[in-house]
């Protein structure tokens, strides 16, 4: 049980991660028009080459498979709440490594998303 | 231009985005329900491997669910990362509401309670102000 737990917890830090590495390599391209067909083109070869896209992906990837290990032998009405648990991470997270700011309404937001998931799981 | 804050086209782009999502996930399901091996463990797990591969409807899911990973790519250039996230969880209602709609499921009212928080929730995320750094916004 405690195992199990540890490993959502874990698979949910690295998934968050992984998207905090996200989100840095779409900042770190500078400005393109995507209405316009090459910037797309150029957004796209930009974006492809950026080493925390990859870094990204391949951290998503152990964190599957944790998360897979973990529901493999894991109660789902226990995990998918704890699913509700990566929303505040993400905002203290990409407030602290990308600079995004924590207001008032996106707080409480994320705070009613997370007893909603919580309560949509339980029942 | 980059900003921060989300428009009505951001918020379409994600709610697209959880929906291919499911029907990925539904699509690699599907593909993978044919191989007659009950449990996946150590000892099966090339053999579990093997006979999915050759799945077309695994390698679609996977494609599709590759391809969503670009819209997710361009959400994430066009908005905070903390206001995609908790407006993401709109596939949380997604399935249940639809199901009541065209399945005519009955939804608890623990259940409804929940869809109104998340709602609510989605609602007071995007009404956090712009937040990228002034100085990065005179860049963009």
């Amino acid at each position: 049980m405690v195992k199990i737990i540890l490993l959502v917890l874990l698979s949910e830090a690295i998934t968050v991660i992984g998207q905090i590495l996200f989100k840095k390599s779409t900042n770190s391209i500078g400005t393109y028009d995507l209405k316009a067909g090459g910037d797309r083109i150029r957004f796209l070869s930009k974006i492809l080459t950026q080493p925390s896209l990859w870094s990204g992906i391949l951290v998503m990837s152990i964190g599957l498979v944790i998360w897979l290990l973990a529901i493999a032998q894991g109660d789902l009405s226990l995990v998918f709440p704890m699913g509700s648990l990566q929303y505040i991470l993400i905002l203290f997270l990409a407030h602290k490594f990308l600079g995004e700011k924590i207001d008032r309404m996106k707080l409480i937001g994320t705070l009613l998303v997370m007893a909603g998931i919580v309560l949509m799981s339980v029942s | 231009m980059k900003s921060s804050h989300l428009t009505l086209k951001i918020f379409c782009l994600i709610v697209l985005n959880d929906l291919i999502d499911t029907v990925a996930q539904v699509l690699m399901k599907k593909g993978l329900v044919h191989t007659g091996i009950d449990s996946v463990n150590l000892s099966n797990v090339v053999e579990f491997a093997v006979k999915n591969a050759s799945s077309p409807f695994l390698w679609l899911g996977i494609f599709v669910f590759a391809l969503n990973f670009f819209v997710w790519i361009v959400i994430l250039y066009k908005v905070d990362l903390s206001i995609a996230m908790p407006v993401g969880s709109f596939c949380y209602i997604f399935v249940p509401v639809c199901a009541m709609l065209f399945l005519h499921e009955s939804i608890s009212p623990v259940r409804w309670a929940g869809i109104v928080c998340i709602i609510l929730g989605i609602h007071f995320v995007s009404q956090s102000k712009k937040s990228t750094e002034p100085e990065r916004m005179s860049n963009g």
